[in-house]
């Protein structure tokens, strides 16, 4: 479960969030609505673990997270955070295979027949050995989602998983990650601009100057 | 299109987001150029040292008369000469140590009535010249020297002159100019009377033309010949050309380092701004104004490195010249150089070598810039992709050209169709060229050799090879620059270890008797003004003596270079000292006893293609004698060519019974250490000699060698100090350009511990990678060194030795330090705020 608590946040005495109180149940699929500089990057960064509050609290399976060094900080998002970006963000240098398999590497795990199902999981069989550039957006997205779900975390953060996809691809990115976290029963938070892909979770809020509404 | 201002935009700009990076890049080059520079400016000074000393003080005297055999000669020659040419200025010569100043000064004695205004720098009006006259033992010296030492007008120096000592008075001072500073005056009546050398000159200066020249000499008498002073100095310049050749070289060497560094500045840059070149020529820009801006940006940061390389020059200019000076007064003659200041050739050789070598190091890499097609710059890894497609003959031409550069050696070895070593330093070049085109097959192959053993460091690993698959270009110049640097170092270990092993045993076989006696004011290895016959009768007096061995040099004419000569007592050798002898000595020594034959160095057999059986003729007072060539041998007491003959040979050819030094073979049971002092305190009532007991002549030839390989240690110094900033330019770079896989990692829940094991494990195996080729071309190098630039250059005769275990220490050192060049990239990585680089939006 995940609790924001009058969470504030500044960025060079801007403020991007303003009193956030936000409850997350376990399993639950949440998508946050809001146009450009609505703050709903910042608020899935401070999620994240990426940022710290000014203010408020972060709570996250009865742990403040706000209190946390950098060290438990970055145990916390490799443990129990999968992040899917809007550019992808694969490594370029290295394969599709070793791509997934960085979480797992980070977290200790050497398990490469773990990565081989993911990959069929997500559709890219025979894809394994090719690189990022050899492959389209649609597929990027696969691997990105098989990499923030490999290490089997508890809570997944989407940011515009489709913002760089044609609707076609857009359609499938959101059911191959709706479909996969629903099985995993994943905490799933995905911030949008688009209500198409907003109304594709179970529940909606929506955010607007740092306040969230819904 | 306005260029200038897009250039400035698009370079500032580039140097303001990469100011570490251009940092390191000019740090690099100023490394380089200023030890080339430093270099430059000792073996400049010691050149123009020599063509003051040739030059004389006689302005506008082009033509010299002097004895072939390097000897002073009878005065009478003078009116002869005057009768023909007025304009003739007769001078003796000697050099001074002055052991209150521990300096030495050259005294000239000049005919002053006639020639004191034509002196370079004096004024005659300004000067008591009366005092000048008057004063037996008066004489001029510098400013410069009086400003050195403190010294004024009517001030007294002891000075030991010959085998003497003297008291010098400064009789007043002249304006240097253009001579060495150390240039002493004095009138030569004076000269002659004070230091005993009545009815001698050292030479006589002619202001004269061709056909004068030439009438002179029919009238001169076969022992003295008429020069021009051109070829002298021109003959002076060639044996020091060697020498000279042999460090700039090596410190270029140095400089292919900073060019590799250059090279993948701008590389790196290109790379980083693909998109933006992309950019550019979809706006319109055309392939010839991408490639101009970054062949700027790179002309740029090498004429900046060039500046701070010229204040570097400036300090090494000072080290290089306390180097060269004693290297070369001990194997050609004394120099004196105290001008240390760089001047304008040498600004512009900084200048123009900076604009080249940033020339060389970006044309590539502009070119490369572009070729980038706009549509490229959108997916990230097509450039390197498509660069290996476009690289698959480089491995082949690469091998081709270390054929090329071994075979251009071996033809040098073998058959040198030059004198000079042209086609071994050419191979040199071919080969670490031929070596730079194969390292990213070879760092390939690396990668995939070491990927199972690396598994081992789990997702560090992964991602350093992923992105050093990703780059191997990039990285594999990152390599050269490892590797060219532990190439050079290794070659000069096993140069130097080799030559000193070498040395040693030539010492052993050739510094034998127990005692040596010369000149104090003879700083070279070989003296040629002799010592008073009185000393030998002194030393042969005292009963722990066995036996003395006389020997004298004399400068012979050769093939019209100047050559040394050497005159020993060989029946003495061969009965005073059997303990020490050699046997090929022993051989040699007999043969040389025998029939009329001479013994030739190495350099005079190579340059000539002499050997043992050939005839030789050797020009004498009495005209020229033919001798046979018994043996070859090793010189490392000069490069300029060595005849080694019995002592009879110079009573019966040269009318000559003296000796410029003595060596003396001590009864079994005497103790050195105490006899030396001896005969130290018996011979300084009277003379002014060095007397060095067998001990300290070894630990003084040691000294030396260790001395003039002082500049090589400097030139290894800098050479790793540049590849280790390569490693770091190429490792900070990918920082910079990877600051968002960086930021992933971060995301995904990477510490920045293990993004520091990442940079330092990918500088570990640069590092690795870079020391195994350099400990491949390091030995290849060296025996090009040893057997083939050396030999032609110097003739010397050097026995390879290996250093293992200072070549294991070094490596291991180099290993260590490209690891630690890994921490400083992780430490800029540590402040990438992830943030910023994950684009959401």
């Amino acid at each position: 479960m995940i609790i924001l608590e009058n969470v504030e946040k500044s960025y060079d005495g801007t403020r991007v969030l303003n009193g956030i109180d936000l409850e997350v149940e376990t399993g639950d699929f949440i998508s946050i609505m809001g146009s450009s500089g609505s703050g709903k990057s910042t608020l899935l960064n401070l999620i994240g673990a990426m940022d710290l509050p000014e203010s408020g609290s972060i709570t996250v399976d009865g742990e403040n997270i706000v209190s946390y060094t950098d060290e438990q900080l970055t145990l916390y998002r490799r443990k129990k955070i999968g992040f899917i970006f809007q550019f992808f963000n694969l490594f370029p240098n290295i394969t599709v295979f070793e791509n997934i398999q960085i979480p797992l590497l980070l977290n200790g795990i050497g398990d490469d027949r773990s990565v081989t199902e993911f990959i069929s999981l997500v559709g890219l069989e025979g894809k394994e050995h090719a690189y990022p550039y050899q492959l389209s957006g649609g597929q990027q997205q696969r691997v990105a989602i098989a990499r923030a779900l490999i290490h089997n975390p508890d809570i997944v953060l989407a940011d515009e998983p489709t913002g760089s996809l044609d609707s076609m691809n857009s359609e499938s990115i959101m059911e191959l990650i709706t479909r996969l976290t629903d099985e995993m029963k994943k905490t799933v938070i995905l911030v949008t601009h688009e209500n198409s892909i907003a109304q594709q979770a179970r529940r909606h809020v929506s955010i607007r100057d740092g306040v969230l509404y819904g | 299109m306005n260029f200038f201002k897009l250039a400035r935009l698009f370079i500032s700009r580039n140097i303001r987001e990469e100011k570490f990076l251009t940092l390191l890049s000019v740090i690099g080059v100023a490394l380089g150029i200023g030890l080339f520079i430093g270099v430059k400016v000792a073996s400049d000074r010691a050149i123009s040292s020599f063509e003051s000393d040739i030059e004389g003080l006689n302005s506008g005297a082009n033509y010299e008369i002097s004895d072939t055999s390097g000897i002073d000669f009878s005065d009478r020659i003078y009116p002869m000469v005057a009768s023909v040419q007025i304009n003739s200025f007769p001078f003796l010569k000697a050099a001074a140590y002055l052991p209150g100043l521990r300096d030495t000064i050259d005294i000239n004695g000049i005919y002053a009535v006639k020639s004191i205004r034509r002196v370079r720098g004096v004024n005659a009006d300004l000067h008591d010249m009366e005092s000048f006259y008057r004063t037996l033992n008066g004489i001029l010296v510098t400013n410069d020297f009086a400003v050195r030492h403190a010294i004024k007008k009517d001030d007294t120096l002891r000075a030991f002159v010959y085998d003497r000592e003297y008291t010098l008075q400064i009789a007043g001072l002249i304006e240097s100019g253009s001579m060495p500073s150390n240039t002493a005056i004095m009138d030569i009546g004076n000269f002659q009377e004070y230091f005993g050398r009545a009815g001698f000159l050292s030479g006589i200066d002619l202001m004269t033309d061709a056909y004068t020249a030439g009438r002179i000499q029919k009238i001169l008498p076969p022992a003295l010949s008429t020069e021009k002073k051109k070829l002298l100095i021109e003959n002076q310049k060639s044996m020091l050309a060697s020498f000279r050749y042999n460090l700039q070289f090596v410190s270029l060497i140095a400089i292919l380092v900073g060019v590799f560094l250059l090279y993948n500045t701008i590389f790196i840059s290109v790379v980083k701004r693909r998109t933006e070149i992309g950019i550019l020529r979809a706006l319109g820009a055309d392939k010839k104004t991408v490639v101009m801006l970054f062949v700027i940006h790179g002309i740029l940061l090498g004429l900046v490195g060039s500046l701070f390389g010229l204040l570097l020059g400036q300090c090494a200019a000072y080290f290089s010249v306390m180097a060269v000076t004693k290297t070369i007064s001990s194997m050609y003659s004394a120099i004196s150089i105290t001008d240390y200041l760089i001047g304008k050739n040498d600004v512009v050789s900084a200048l123009v070598l900076g604009f080249c070598i940033s020339l060389a190091a970006s044309l590539v890499p502009s070119f490369e810039a572009s070729r980038i097609r706009p549509n490229e710059s959108a997916k990230a890894g097509t450039f390197e992709a498509g660069y290996k497609s476009r690289r698959k003959l480089f491995p082949l031409a690469g091998v081709i050209l270390i054929i090329m550069g071994l075979a251009g050696a071996y033809i040098d070895y073998r058959a040198m169709p030059f004198s000079f070593p042209f086609l071994a330093y050419a191979g040199i070049l071919l080969i670490l060229l031929g070596f730079t085109l194969t390292a990213p097959l070879y760092f390939s192959t690396v990668l995939k050799m070491l990927k199972k053993p690396a598994a081992v460091f789990g997702v560090t690993a992964t991602l350093a090879w992923g992105d050093m698959r990703g780059s191997t270009y990039r990285f594999s110049v990152a390599l050269m620059s490892v590797a060219i640097s532990t190439s050079l170092i290794i070659a000069l270990f096993i140069l130097i270890f080799s030559f000193r092993n070498s040395l040693k045993s030539w010492i052993t076989r050739n510094i034998v008797s127990d005692i040596y006696i010369k000149p104090i004011s003879c700083a070279s290895n070989f003296c040629f003004f002799p010592l008073s016959d009185d000393i030998s009768s002194v030393v042969k007096s005292f009963t722990e003596v066995k036996g003395i061995d006389r020997f004298r040099t004399l400068h012979l004419d050769f093939h019209g270079r100047k050559i040394v000569a050497g005159f020993g007592d060989i029946a003495a050798q061969m009965l005073y000292a059997p303990r020490n002898y050699d046997r090929d000595t022993e051989k040699r020594d007999g043969g040389l006893l025998r029939g009329q034959q001479v013994s030739i160095s190495n350099y005079l057999s190579i340059k000539y293609g002499l050997k043992p059986g050939d005839r030789i003729t050797l020009q004498t007072p009495g005209g020229p004698r033919s001798f046979t060539i018994y043996t070859t041998f090793s010189s490392y007491s000069t490069t300029s060519g060595f005849i080694y003959l019995d002592r009879k040979w110079l009573k019966k050819f040269w009318g000559l019974d003296d000796a410029t030094q003595i060596a003396v073979y001590l009864n079994s049971g005497v103790d050195i250490d105490k006899f030396a002092a001896k005969l130290r305190d018996a011979l300084s009532r009277r003379y002014s000699v060095e007397v060095m007991n067998n001990r300290e002549l070894r630990e003084k030839v040691l000294a030396i060698f260790n001395k003039s390989f002082a500049i090589t240690y400097a030139i290894e110094l800098i050479s790793i100090i540049v590849s280790l900033i390569g490693v770091v330019n190429t490792l900070l770079a990918l920082v910079l350009e990877r600051k968002r896989e960086i930021s992933i990692i971060r995301y995904l829940g990477g510490s920045w511990e293990q993004i520091e094991r990442m940079l330092v494990l990918s500088a570990g195996v640069v590092g690795i990678s870079g020391i195994a080729m350099g400990a491949l071309i390091g030995p290849i190098m060296s025996s090009i060194f040893i057997q083939v630039i050396n030999k032609i250059s110097f003739g010397w005769e050097i026995h390879l030795s290996i250093p293992a275990i200072y070549l294991t220490a070094v490596i291991l050192i180099l290993l260590l330090s490209t690891l630690a060049a890994g921490l400083i990239p992780a430490r800029v990585a540590r402040r990438t705020d992830p943030k910023r680089f994950i684009s959401f939006e």
